[in-house]
């Protein structure tokens, strides 16, 4: 695995910005796109009202010239920050060889809205009424598909699932393409849309975060936290070969160096075996960057408010980390991103960009207590200064999937 | 056949990279569940395809499908309930259970850890969202269950296989349509060939599904009959549902445990047409594409291949397009090599399809015999090519090559070979 892995850009679309210094800016100056719902219909029935939304995002903004009837909303989002990743890594439009570009999307839900819509349509209007259109958004690889037609991408087209951990999955497996030397560009990320179905099976699920009389927001690793808020988006990133991005002057952002998973056979259900596959997949994602544990400089971990996960993911840094611990910065954007499921992982990594470049660490907000006897004292609610050559990036699913992904800086 | 034996090993050393082989087979269809039940119905010409059963046809004008009946999960459930998952997780629970036994494995702590699981699907879990819009479509979304959430998303597929077999390692659901169970194939083949680990299962699984039946009908694709790919007077496809997994190790891990070897996996190759959501290139450049990158990364020429499993869903179009691809990638050679399609026999598995069609390369090779593609009693002219009709054919096959088309443009094509020391 000889070859360096770099990201020349970043597309994202997201509450927060449409740019990773604006996502970044307005993490470090402790602003969420959590918001109370006024309007969210099924938020009635069960008592959660917040969410980080997607209010007025424009796809002609970015994609401009065609029809875009043909997308629904999430093959939208994923193609617009296709534009934005392309146009930010300075790709060429007119290079013959983009058309080889292989693209790795990671999702939960995939078109989850327009599926449901599309059965609901037929249940009530009867099946020979449905939109042939809509069909073809059905199948969860739509959005891949969709930004691959809209940007004439020919390359291999694979869509990832692992649940909320979708978009580290999907970066990993990209950072692999790579290192084994079958391609020297592949686009990668993630995206997931909050809709009336997910709001309403999450809410029924018991693990939003209740507008309870201690906590107005879901603070990550707060011990007042009792679930998270759903948000939305997508990422792009563009990986590649550093010989490659020399070579036509690109500007390489981060490396991204190792990559590993590993699964919680108890679904959740143990905490303790929880905690056993993240600390492996954390262990083994260092171990594949070449790197020790003291190299890591910071930590952003896949906190949401979660009251199990959370707790699992700090036993799994102490653990991991031993004394260390104890002192380690670590970050959780969700608390300002909303717990945004296929998108996070890859919005995690560009918010770990930006503090490798200006060594700065964004605080949780909200963050008032850490759970009893947790002695972490590196998870602030501050914005702060750190030094760090290295990152580590987490994703811990609802479910039993664990990822980590390691990212360096460049001097 | 045997000359490029030596190419697939000389590209492996080359690089210092593991062999993939595949070592044991897991079936759920409409024609019989496991490997020597389908395997023996599939040369025998037998049909799964039947009057749809799961729900009201009457309004949709076609009313044929391929669904599997009288399945009972709770054999294979140890640790779920059937209640507990949805019936696509219950296929690909019962068809990977089968792989791990026909494969004789016994799963130890040291492999568990690195074990992971890869399946490709179309749908996930169809039936819980679609008694999720039973539910809104009356008015009553409250009733949505608790376990919606937790029992819907298609990434469950593969958590809810590692779960009930206890598998630690990279657990991933590939949902990229009916190109799905290749995709899964070929990633597992890198992971193995690299060694990230020494053990994997794919495959695929989709169950039936009337969000699917309503857009293939509404796209007039669905037959209102039988399945006749490549026939003059094709009418259409067929939906279907099943499962697959192909137990996959490194030659090394397969030596050093004595199993028996069915064939070996040689090379993939992945593109897509990035033309149209629905339909195919119209001159299926992806498909060439994927036909040549699955050969060359093989090492294997295209006069090498003795058997195609094609793609072959029975649309009056897909057929065609298909025929010239192969004849694209084969020249003359085109007439010489026999191909077939099961979807024929088991309509369109969807996700499943590639990794059912995947067993079926491999025991074409091991078993010395072609799967026929039934129902084509009138050849195309515009697909003039060996479609084995009707009879399936004793044959001794070393080199079989598998191709799966989808929705999004992608296009999947996978090499299997005789395993060689």
């Amino acid at each position: 695995m000889g070859r360096k892995v770099v990201i020349t850009g970043i597309g994202l679309i997201s509450p927060l910005g449409e740019s990773a210094e604006g996502v970044f800016a307005a993490l470090c100056n402790g602003k969420s796109a959590v918001r109370y719902q006024e309007d969210s219909n099924p938020t009635c029935a069960v008592g959660c009202h917040l969410a980080a939304r997607l209010i007025d995002f424009k796809a002609e903004k970015y994609l401009p010239g065609r029809p875009l009837r043909p997308l629904d909303r999430i093959s939208q989002m994923a193609a617009a920050s296709c534009s934005l990743a392309l146009q930010n890594s300075k790709s060429n439009y007119t290079n013959p060889a983009r058309v080889e570009f292989p693209l790795v999307l990671g999702t939960m839900f995939g078109g989850m809205h327009t599926i449901g819509d599309f059965d609901r349509a037929a249940l009530l209007s009867g099946p020979a009424s449905v939109s042939p259109m809509a069909f073809a958004n059905t199948v969860i690889n739509a959005a891949a598909g969709q930004t691959a037609i809209w940007h004439k991408l020919r390359g291999s087209n694979t869509t990832v699932a692992t649940g909320s951990t979708s978009g580290v999955s999907a970066v990993g497996h990209a950072l692999e393409l790579i290192q084994r030397e079958k391609v020297a560009v592949v686009l990668a990320g993630g995206a997931d849309e909050c809709s009336f179905e997910s709001f309403l099976g999450f809410s029924r699920a018991g693990l939003l975060c209740t507008n309870s009389s201690h906590a107005e927001m879901p603070i990550p690793f707060d011990d007042r936290r009792n679930g998270f808020a759903l948000g939305e988006g997508a990422v792009i990133l563009v990986l590649e070969d550093l010989d490659h991005a020399s070579k036509r002057g690109a500007v390489p952002l981060a490396e991204l160096r190792g990559y590993a998973a590993a699964f919680d056979v108890s679904q959740g259900k143990n905490p303790s075996q929880t905690v056993s596959a993240l600390a492996r997949s954390m262990r083994m994602a260092i171990d594949r960057s070449g790197l020790a544990l003291d190299d890591i400089g910071f930590v952003s971990a896949s906190a949401n408010g979660s009251v199990l996960q959370d707790c699992c993911e700090l036993s799994a840094l102490c653990g991991v980390f031993g004394d260390r611990a104890e002192r380690l910065p670590v970050t959780a954007i969700k608390c300002g991103t909303g717990e945004t499921l296929g998108a996070s992982g890859a919005l995690q990594i560009t918010v770990a960009i930006q503090t490798l470049k200006t060594q700065e660490l964004p605080g949780i907000i909200g963050l008032e207590k850490l759970p009893p006897g947790c002695r972490m004292r590196g998870i602030l609610p501050t914005t702060r200064r750190i030094k760090a050559h290295t990152g580590l990036i987490n994703g811990v699913g609802m479910d039993g999937n664990c990822c980590s992904l390691v990212i360096v800086g460049l001097d | 056949m045997i000359d490029d034996f030596d190419g697939i090993k000389t590209m492996a050393k080359k690089a210092e990279l593991h062999r993939v082989v595949v070592t044991g087979l897991g079936v759920v269809s409409s024609i019989g569940t496991g490997r020597e039940l389908f395997w023996n119905r599939l040369v025998a010409g037998c049909s799964g395809i039947d009057a749809v059963s799961s729900f009201d046809t009457s309004k949709f004008g076609v009313h044929s499908g391929a669904e599997i009946r009288e399945f009972d999960p709770v054999p294979y459930l140890l640790r779920f309930l059937p209640s507990d998952i949805g019936r696509a997780s219950q296929f690909a629970i019962a068809a990977a259970r089968l792989a791990i036994s026909d494969g004789n494995l016994c799963i130890t702590e040291k492999d568990s850890n690195t074990f992971g699981v890869v399946v490709g699907t179309t749908s996930g879990e169809p039936g819980v969202i679609e008694q999720f819009d039973n539910d809104c479509a009356t008015g009553h979304p409250e009733r949505t269950s608790r376990r919606f959430i937790s029992t819907y998303p298609c990434h469950v597929l593969a958590s809810h296989v590692a779960a009930e077999l206890g598998l630690g390692g990279e657990v991933v659901t590939i949902p990229t349509a009916c190109a799905a169970g290749n995709h899964a194939i070929a990633r597992a083949y890198d992971e193995l060939r690299f060694g990230k680990a020494e053990i994997m299962l794919a495959g695929g699984a989709d169950s039936f599904s009337r969000i699917t039946y309503a857009g293939f009908a509404r796209l007039g694709a669905i037959s209102p009959d039988i399945c006749q790919p490549f026939d003059l007077n094709r009418k259409g496809m067929i939906p279907g549902e099943g499962a697959a997994f192909l137990l996959l190790e490194t030659a090394d891990h397969a030596q050093r445990r004595s199993a028996r070897v069915y064939a070996e996996i040689a090379g993939y190759g992945l593109s897509c047409d990035a033309h149209h959501m629905t339909a195919a290139h119209p001159e299926a450049e992806g498909g060439v594409r994927a036909m040549q990158l699955a050969l060359g990364l093989a090492g294997i020429r295209p006069e090498s291949v003795d058997y195609i499993s094609a793609h072959g869903t029975g649309t009056p179009t897909n057929d065609r397009l298909e025929a010239i691809a192969i004849k694209k990638v084969f020249g003359e050679g085109a007439q010489r090599v026999p191909i077939s399609s099961i979807k024929s026999m088991l309509g369109h598995t969807m996700g499943a399809a590639s990794a059912i069609e995947a067993v079926a390369c491999t025991l074409a090779i091991s078993e010395g015999c072609i799967p026929p593609t039934i129902n084509l009693f009138h050849p195309d002219p515009e697909c003039d090519l060996d479609f084995v009709p009707l009879i399936g054919r004793t044959q001794k096959v070393d080199v079989a090559l598998n191709n799966a088309y989808a929705f999004g443009g992608n296009n999947s094509s996978v090499v299997f070979a005789r395993y060689k020391d």
